[in-house]
């Protein structure tokens, strides 16, 4: 289980900690409607595959559960879950709830 | 101490280099259908099937260490003449010779990403610049490896994975038990190794490209002369 605090607050610690790594401090200062990818976006692409990689192990640590961020479900959607933190703060959310612990 | 993980260590190439590396103090994670008969203190068997997306996740789910290398050797093969090849044989192939070293690339780069580090291994075949006829499914399938190879190799490397591919001619193995002696002697002569090549000598090979200095990512290398 991961409330939406809980969920906003593991994206927003975890862009900090990037932001922190590739020297940009624009991360550290990220709200709901930092716009992650495409034009104008806090990350290039490589910054958000690294971003999901390590928020999928702060999943793990946070609620015991194995999640994967990048499903086809979530591949698939008009608005796409990572396009903004808040979207992807609910898209946590959404796969926790799916998700079974490991085994 | 470093940690491995090869697919397909229950016989051939993947068993050899997984005893090598246990000799040489690792801890090896072997990925197999059957479990094999490797038995060692520092060696951990997971059955799993690497065309199962879920499986492999599974898998690497099990594994809390860090991981340092991943060697993507399990394969399957069939020599068949292209227009003699069934369907269902090439889809096979490719979901063992490519799919199966993708999920494993995916999910354990991952974890490699997470650590900023890491060495991924792919082993194809010289089949694929040779272009060798009656292994028309085989050679495609492992042409795709090689293209994740590249592609991977520039998508990582910025977080210090290094992805790179291995390859070699005819090994004795399973792969290339149906194979007429004489066309594996004609092979091995025109690779400029008319003596063939032992296990263990792949092995060598392997070993020799781990250091990061050996050779840059996205690089396929080959223990052949072409």
């Amino acid at each position: 289980m991961l409330t939406r605090p809980q969920a906003l607050a593991l994206v927003l610690r975890r862009l900090a900690l990037l932001g922190r790594e590739l020297g940009k401090p624009q991360l550290e200062q990220a709200n709901e409607e930092t716009r992650l990818f495409g034009e104008a976006a806090a990350l290039d692409s490589i910054g958000l595959v690294t971003l999901m990689a390590d928020l999928e192990e702060d999943v793990r640590a946070a609620c015991g559960v194995s999640v994967h961020l990048a499903d086809e479900k979530a591949m698939s959607r008009l608005t796409s879950p990572f396009r903004r933190v808040g979207l992807l703060a609910d898209h946590l959310i959404d796969v926790v709830e799916k998700s079974t612990p490991p085994a | 101490m470093s940690t491995a993980v090869i697919t397909g260590t229950s016989r051939g190439l993947g068993r050899a280099l997984a005893e090598r590396l246990l000799a040489e103090g690792w801890s090896v994670h072997g990925f197999s259908r059957s479990s094999g008969e490797i038995t060692h203190p520092r060696f951990t068997a997971h059955a799993v099937d690497i065309s199962d997306e879920g499986a492999v996740r599974a898998a690497v789910d099990q594994i809390s260490d860090p991981i340092d290398l991943l060697v993507n050797n399990a394969g399957a093969a069939s020599l068949n003449a292209l227009l003699l090849t069934p369907g269902s044989i090439a889809a096979s192939l490719m979901r063992v010779n490519y799919l199966g070293a993708f999920h494993c690339l995916q999910s354990i780069g991952k974890v490699m990403v997470r650590q900023r580090r890491g060495l991924v291994i792919n082993i194809t075949t010289v089949a694929v610049p040779l272009s060798l006829e009656g292994e028309a499914a085989y050679v495609a399938s492992k042409a795709a490896l090689d293209a994740l190879t590249k592609v991977a190799a520039a998508e990582l490397a910025p977080q210090g994975v290094r992805v790179i591919g291995l390859g070699f001619g005819p090994l004795s193995t399973d792969l290339t038990r149906a194979v007429p002696g004489f066309k594996l002697a004609e092979l091995d002569a025109r690779l400029g190794r008319p003596q063939g090549t032992s296990l263990a000598q792949a092995v060598d090979f392997i070993i020799q490209h781990l250091p990061a200095a050996s050779s840059a990512s996205g690089t396929i290398a080959y223990l052949a002369r072409l």
